[in-house]
């Protein structure tokens, strides 16, 4: 094919898109729409995992270590802990700083309780968090094997619960992004299907003059592509806009969602180039695939 | 050339449209397909263009051997013909100058051919002076001729006309088949169904009437502008 022709082609996929403003204009609402659907649900799905991931970094497994064991010996269980895969980090607290601690968060009648006591009564400890939550039980058995390890105290019971809200967070978004993908394509390719069969005519006679099917869906693969790219522009904006919205208020109301551990949210500047990215393609190989498709069926005369 | 040996056609509806049809029209030829709707001229159209497949027998057309051309084949077969219909056809959203032009985009030709070779078609058929309109500011005969221009553009060896005068003024009617019979005189083979018969007496050639999917009458009478 000639570059002229190309030109030719890619001119007309451009006024096609004018031409029809109508069924343009009808198929950039919708693919704005549902990539703005789409794209929000993914987002809120990413976040929840985020803020979920936060409160389970904070949870901590503390080991309690026998009493009076040497250094050494407390050395060589801390690099055998370390080198379990699950953990994450390792930290010793000394029973010393524990009770420093302790007093320093009692009021003075409180610490006079303890002005008595000639021993710290604290055991030194570890502190460790897990790269996996749902690991945490099985990593804390293992610990237990451990010589000079006392006891170990998890928040299993929460983690459990961390666990089954992911998974079923996990479903529930998974489960509305893939419908509301379903739901869009069914649209876009009944939409791209009407604004087709408007043409149908023209395709007609397109044949009649001896045209190859590559040159008749050309200029609607192009218009449909445009219109794509516009429409994940907008949407782009759109959730930009909504985005930061949401996150200020989360972020600079920290009283109460912080202590909730949710003011954990991806800034914008963090996700724009995959969210940008993301839509461009979508919208583009939505509009272009769902051209073709429609076109498919005009194209047999 | 347009050759069809021993060709039928018969519907899933269980309806003989055309029944072993013979039939030889040769390069330069214009011949008038006449006979009464349903006898099967617009199946035999259909035929040519490969838009449907005979049931048995032959067809060759400017050389294509259409039961053996591929489907994807089929567009190199149709740059050899022209059509006209009845209805135009026109792409009303392209000027005159685009709807010609369009034929010769498809067909992939220079740039610079088209720049020449259209106004001069459209020139051909007297329209130079429309050829910024848009077909719905034109009148049926000049619409028309706007058809008949898409159809000459690209030199084809046969120019199928479908009831090219069905929707025109009687007066028009005759510079229409006038303008076909101008082309035909530079070589290009000429197929026109019609209904009007006075059209017909009044050109003559070649007549070939069918009727109920068999070829009733195929000969050659003088014309009345003739004598």
């Amino acid at each position: 094919m000639k570059i002229s022709s190309m030109r030719y082609l890619v001119h007309q996929g451009f006024k096609g898109i004018w031409k029809n403003r109508m069924m343009s204009f009808a198929s950039f609402c919708i693919m704005l729409v549902s990539l703005l659907m789409v794209g929000i649900s993914v987002l809120l799905a990413l976040n929840i995992n985020r803020i979920i991931g936060g409160i389970e970094e904070k949870s901590e497994v503390v080991v309690q270590i026998a009493d009076g064991i040497s250094d050494a010996d407390r050395e060589q269980l801390k690099n055998n802990i370390g080198a379990l895969p699950n953990v994450n980090t390792i930290e010793f607290y000394s029973k010393e700083k524990a009770w420093q601690n302790m007093m320093e968060n009692m009021t003075a009648e409180e610490r006079a309780l303890f002005d008595y006591a000639d021993d710290n009564p604290l055991p030194d400890t570890f502190r460790l968090t897990v790269h996996e939550i749902k690991k945490m039980t099985e990593t804390t058995t293992q610990i237990e094997t451990f010589p000079n390890v006392e006891t170990t105290r998890s928040p299993t019971a929460f983690a459990d619960t961390l666990i089954s809200i992911r998974r079923v967070l996990g479903i529930i978004s998974g489960a509305i992004v893939l419908a509301l993908i379903i739901v869009c394509l069914i649209i876009i390719s009944n939409t791209t299907r009407a604004s087709v069969f408007a043409r149908r005519k023209e395709i007609n006679i397109m044949k009649y003059v001896g045209a190859k099917n590559s040159f008749i869906r050309i200029p609607f693969f192009i218009e449909g592509m445009v219109v794509g790219v516009l429409a994940a522009a907008g949407a782009l904006a759109l959730t930009k806009f909504a985005y930061e919205g949401v996150y200020a208020i989360f972020n600079d109301d920290f009283t109460l969602w912080s202590v909730l551990g949710v003011s954990n949210l991806y800034p914008f500047e963090d996700l724009f180039p995959y969210v940008a990215a993301s839509y461009a393609i979508a919208g583009a190989v939505i509009g272009a695939v769902g051209t073709s498709f429609s076109t498919g069926k005009h194209l047999n005369v | 050339m347009v050759e069809f040996k021993d060709v039928s056609v018969k519907y899933s509806s269980g309806v003989d449209a055309l029944n072993k049809i013979n039939l030889k029209i040769e390069d330069g030829d214009f011949a008038f397909v006449v006979g009464p709707s349903g006898a099967g001229k617009s199946t035999l159209i259909k035929l040519v263009l490969k838009e449907i497949d005979a049931t048995s027998g032959e067809i060759v057309v400017n050389g294509f051997n259409l039961n053996k051309l591929r489907r994807r084949k089929i567009p190199a077969l149709r740059r050899t013909i022209g059509v006209v219909f009845q209805d135009f056809r026109l792409i009303p959203t392209m000027t005159v100058y685009e709807n010609v032009a369009f034929v010769l985009r498809v067909i992939d030709a220079p740039a610079k051919y088209i720049r020449s070779r259209v106004p001069y078609v459209i020139n051909l058929v007297g329209l130079s002076n429309k050829a910024k309109s848009y077909p719905t500011e034109l009148s049926g005969g000049e619409q028309q001729r706007v058809a008949l221009a898409r159809a000459l553009v690209n030199d084809p060896k046969l120019i199928i006309a479908d009831e090219p005068t069905g929707n025109i003024d009687p007066a028009l009617s005759y510079e229409i088949v006038g303008l076909l019979k101008g082309i035909n005189e530079c070589g290009t083979t000429i197929l026109m169904v019609t209904h009007e018969h006075d059209l017909v007496r009044h050109f003559g050639g070649r007549i070939i009437n069918i009727n109920s999917g068999n070829i009733a009458f195929d000969e050659y009478i003088g014309g009345s502008n003739e004598d």
